[in-house]
This record gives C-alpha cells, sequence and structure tokens, in this order.
C-alpha cells in the first residue's frame, strides 16, 4: 500500500511536469531565464508577506495568495519599465533589486510579528517554500496545484504558437495584427502564476534550475517544435518522479536530486557536443 | 490624379520626447517605389517604422492612403531587418509566412487556418520558394530568408510595402534573388514600396523615387536629381561619389558596391 503523502507527491510531480515542462523551452527560446529567476525570487518575498499576514489574520492560506499577488504585481512592473523603453534585462535588474531589498525587510517584519506570536512552525514553512518539501504537500495544496495548473495549462496550450511568434519576432507579430504587448504579459503573468502554483513542491533554490534546463536539453536535442515539447515534458516528469523515489529511499530533499540530475544530463549532452 | 500612399508634412519624429527625425515633407505615390537612404543612425528605420505605426512618439501630419498610420495598418506590411529575429525559435518557412495573415483573423492561433496555409504556399511559390514550407527558417540560405520575410509581408494582400534594408548582409547573388523578387513585387502586383538601404546600386533598376536623409530630409526627387556628387559627398562624405559612366548612373557611398542604372533620358 502507497502511503498517502507518497500518492500526493506524486501528483505533485506530474502536475509540476506538466507546467514545467511546457513553459521551459519557451523561457529559454523568449531568453526569459533572468526574468524567471527575478520572478521567482519575488515569491519568497510574497511568501514572507503571507506568512505576515498570515500571522495577523490567522489565517496561513493567504502565503500562497499573497506570494502569487506579489509575483504578478512584480512581472507587471517589468513589463511596464519595458515598455518605457528600458531593456529586458536593466527592467528585471531594477524590480529584482528593489523586491530583494523588500524581502529582507519583511524578514524581519516576520520575526518581529512571530516574537508577538504564540509559538507557530513557521520557521519549517519558511524553508519549505526555498527547498521544496514535495511530501509535505497538503491535499488543499494539491489542489490548488492542479485547479491553477490546468487554467495555466490551457492558457499555454492556446496561445502556445503566439508566445512561438512572440519569441521570433514581437515586432513583426505587431506589424501583422497581434497584440504583442498582451501575449507579452500573458506570458509574464504564466511564468509568475506557475512559480508561485510549484514553488512549495519544487523551492525556491532550485525552481530555477528545473524551470530552465529541460527547455534547454530539449532545444539541444531537436529542431522540431513538437519533439522539443515532447523531450521537455517527458523529461521532466521522468526526473520528478524519479527524485520522488529517489528522496523516498535516501532521504535527500528532492529538488536537490532533480536539479542534479538535469544538471548532470545537460553536462553530458554538452560534452558530447 | 495619382492617390498618395503617403503623405508626410512637416513630420518630426520624436523618441523620449527628443526628435530623431524633424521636418520631413514628402510624399509616395500609389504604385511606386522610394529608396530610402542615409548614413546609419539617420532615421531610417525609425521612419519606417513611424509609418508601420508601430511607433506612435511623432508631430506633424502623416498619413497612410489618407488615415493616420495606426488606421491603415490592415494596408501595411514591414519587414523587419532580418538580424532582428531569433532564430532559436524553429519556425519552419510555412509558419513563418501563416503569421503575416492570421493575426487580422483571431486572438488565438492554436492551429493554423487551412486557408492560410494554402496562401502560404501561393505566396511562397511566388517568391520562388515552393516546395520549402517544411523546412526550417533558421536553415535557408540568407537570400531564401530574406524571401520568405517578403512572402509573409504578401500574406495580407498590403497596399503599401515597408522593407528595412532587405539586402543588408546577403552576398551578390542572393541580393540578385531578393531584387528580382522585389521587381516582380513591383511589376506584377504593383504595391507601393519605401526600401531602406545602404546599398542604393542594386536596387536602382526599381526605384522610381529616391530620399536622402540625416535626421532631416536632404534630398527627395527621382534617382537623377537626388543622387548627384555634391549631395552624396555631403552626406556620406568626400570618399562617396555619384557617377554615370556609360549613361549610367552609379553610386559608391562607404560600402563602395557598384551596380548601375539605365538612363531613362
Amino acid at each position: 500500500m502507497i502511503p498517502e503523502y507518497i500518492l500526493r507527491a506524486i501528483l505533485a510531480s506530474i502536475a509540476v511536469s506538466v507546467l514545467l515542462g511546457l513553459l521551459s523551452p519557451i523561457i529559454n527560446m523568449k531568453g526569459l531565464a533572468f526574468l524567471t529567476h527575478a520572478t521567482f525570487h519575488s515569491l519568497l518575498f510574497g511568501a514572507v508577506l503571507g506568512m505576515v499576514f498570515g500571522l495577523i489574520l490567522e489565517n496561513l492560506s493567504l502565503v500562497m495568495i499573497v506570494a502569487l499577488i506579489v509575483t504578478i504585481i512584480v512581472v507587471v512592473l517589468i513589463a511596464e519599465l519595458e515598455k518605457k523603453g528600458f531593456s529586458s534585462d536593466s527592467a528585471v535588474g531594477i524590480v529584482a533589486s528593489f523586491v530583494a531589498g523588500l524581502t529582507v525587510l519583511s524578514f524581519g517584519v516576520l520575526y518581529k510579528v512571530m516574537a508577538s506570536r504564540p509559538y507557530f512552525p513557521l520557521s519549517e514553512n519558511i524553508v519549505s517554500y526555498l527547498t521544496g518539501e514535495i511530501f509535505l504537500i497538503t491535499l488543499n495544496d494539491l489542489l490548488t496545484l492542479v485547479v491553477g495548473g490546468i487554467v495555466a495549462f490551457f492558457i499555454m496550450l492556446l496561445l502556445y504558437r503566439d508566445f512561438l511568434y512572440l519569441s521570433f519576432d514581437p515586432e513583426g507579430l505587431e506589424s501583422y495584427g497581434g497584440n504583442s504587448r498582451a501575449y507579452l504579459m500573458i506570458l509574464y503573468v504564466l511564468v509568475g502564476g506557475i512559480g508561485a502554483l510549484i514553488v512549495k513542491t519544487v523551492g525556491l533554490i532550485t525552481l530555477q534550475v528545473v524551470a530552465v534546463l529541460p527547455g534547454a536539453i530539449a532545444l539541444m536535442m531537436s529542431s522540431d517544435i513538437r519533439k522539443i515539447l515532447g523531450v521537455s515534458l517527458f523529461l521532466t516528469l521522468g526526473v520528478e518522479l524519479s527524485s520522488v523515489v529517489l528522496a523516498y529511499f535516501t532521504g535527500i530533499p528532492p529538488s536537490g536530486l532533480a536539479t542534479i540530475m538535469l544538471g548532470v544530463i545537460y553536462g553530458v549532452l554538452l560534452s558530447r557536443r | 490624379m495619382d492617390m498618395n500612399a503617403v503623405e508626410a508634412e512637416n513630420l518630426t519624429v520624436l523618441y523620449g520626447g527628443q526628435p530623431a527625425l524633424e521636418g520631413l515633407t514628402f510624399n509616395v505615390e500609389e504604385g511606386k517605389t522610394m529608396l530610402l537612404l542615409g548614413p546609419n543612425g539617420a532615421g531610417k528605420t525609425t521612419l519606417l517604422r513611424t509609418i508601420a505605426a508601430l511607433h506612435s512618439e511623432y508631430s506633424g501630419k502623416l498619413l497612410v492612403f489618407g488615415e493616420p498610420p495606426h488606421k491603415a495598418r490592415d494596408l501595411i506590411s514591414y519587414v523587419p531587418q532580418s538580424h532582428s529575429l531569433n532564430e532559436r525559435v524553429p519556425l519552419t518557412a510555412m509558419e513563418v509566412v501563416a503569421m503575416g495573415s492570421i493575426y487580422r483573423e483571431s486572438f488565438l492561433h492554436f492551429r493554423i487556418p487551412t486557408s492560410a496555409m494554402d496562401k502560404a504556399k501561393e505566396v511562397l511559390g511566388f517568391v520562388g520558394l515552393a516546395g520549402m514550407e517544411n523546412r526550417l527558417f533558421r536553415e535557408l540560405s540568407g537570400g531564401q530568408k530574406q524571401r520568405v520575410l517578403l512572402a509573409r509581408a504578401l500574406m495580407s494582400d498590403p497596399r503599401l510595402l515597408l522593407l528595412d534594408e532587405p539586402l543588408s548582409a546577403l552576398d551578390p547573388s542572393a541580393r540578385v534573388e531578393v531584387t528580382a523578387v522585389l521587381s516582380k513585387i513591383k511589376r506584377e502586383r504593383g504595391l507601393t514600396m519605401i526600401i531602406t538601404t545602404h546599398d542604393i546600386n542594386p536596387l536602382l533598376e526599381i526605384g522610381d523615387r529616391v530620399m536622402l536623409i540625416n535626421k532631416r530630409l536632404i534630398e527627395f526627387g527621382k534617382p537623377e536629381e537626388v543622387l548627384r556628387d555634391d549631395v552624396v559627398k555631403s552626406v556620406y562624405g568626400p570618399l562617396a561619389r555619384a557617377v554615370k559612366v556609360e549613361g549610367k548612373l552609379f553610386c559608391i557611398t562607404g560600402d563602395a558596391h557598384i551596380y548601375h542604372r539605365r538612363e531613362e533620358m
């Protein structure tokens, strides 16, 4: 009999794999690795802020919602700066620096709030955001991941060709009647939203790697977009599931194992070029 | 009286509040081809982008087929410089060409409509690339890529084609290929074209008007009127020359590319 927490972990892994498997090639093709990095870091600020509100309002389910809202505000800010003529790198750098400062500040506030409350295992909660704790996923977390994941999945599927065109020639897309700003904004919000959905499963520290490497590997292996998507999806799924199994037997956090596996595969492919 | 495809009067284009182009007055009659010349940073691409409604910070009058550019968008096709494309995206020639029409129809494009695929095949044939539909764009030669972009521009049946450096980074034989397609577009479809270029000589065969700019209008008129030795020198420096050899006009700028235009006088 498989324990329920393992089943939850397996289901969460499948959801994460489908989302990142689809998103990762776009992150690589559009050159969004830096934006992804900044967006995922803003999740930490959002999570800490959510914990502050959660403690004050005695409702810790606010953590993911606040993290999601903060991340969406961050991507919208980045998009607005780009609209005003900042390069993508500069826009991300400016906003990420600001968010880093806010994160430090919010930790200070959190400690003060924690000191004024009865004990609650918040430190474990923060750690689960940093390293990911797939075995601690609750039924509620899983439900949020699946429902949010289905919405994100269909948006990605419907707009995938548009995201490809946006990556290929945004100005051409605009001149032929497309709204490249709208597509870009949707893509940024998807990156932030998917990050918020899966952060507790994958962990902030490794989220960037798991979001970038499957697509990078798939792009090294094929030039056909269907094959690229297939490789990215199955690679993410294989790595996520095997890391859960390995973690069960070794006690090493699965996110770390997944990152190492992806790094090794990428390194082997690179060395054979 | 011929209708003006583009009409500009005292047009000043701004970037961040600063003028990038000042006080341009010109018009391009429908069906004519205008070659837009100027040194690097002269504002050629800026002018094209403004006409294409991709940049809207300007003052003065600018009309495309009698309408402000954003209202005439469906009549315009813009072909950017090919090096601005992200070739990491593995699109086929067919997918690139289809991009030229599907956005006029809907917001979602999960599948390319059959009608768009049929039309894409037809225009790929028109530019001499029949049978190349499923080849990856990034694996095509420079001349083939440029012809795919021209095919994409033709997908929406535009009346005005704006081409940004269509011959840049092409070898001589590819330049001949692309020039031949441009000539065919002019001859068979009668489109108005505005073409920016650093090397005017290969395009003199199809140019009806030449506009020389350097942040402002230097000269505008028929090639024989504009491409005078003194004018070319004033823009490109003392080494530039415009010469006639055996009745043919040659323009030698910094790049010193040589081609010819048979005098029509």
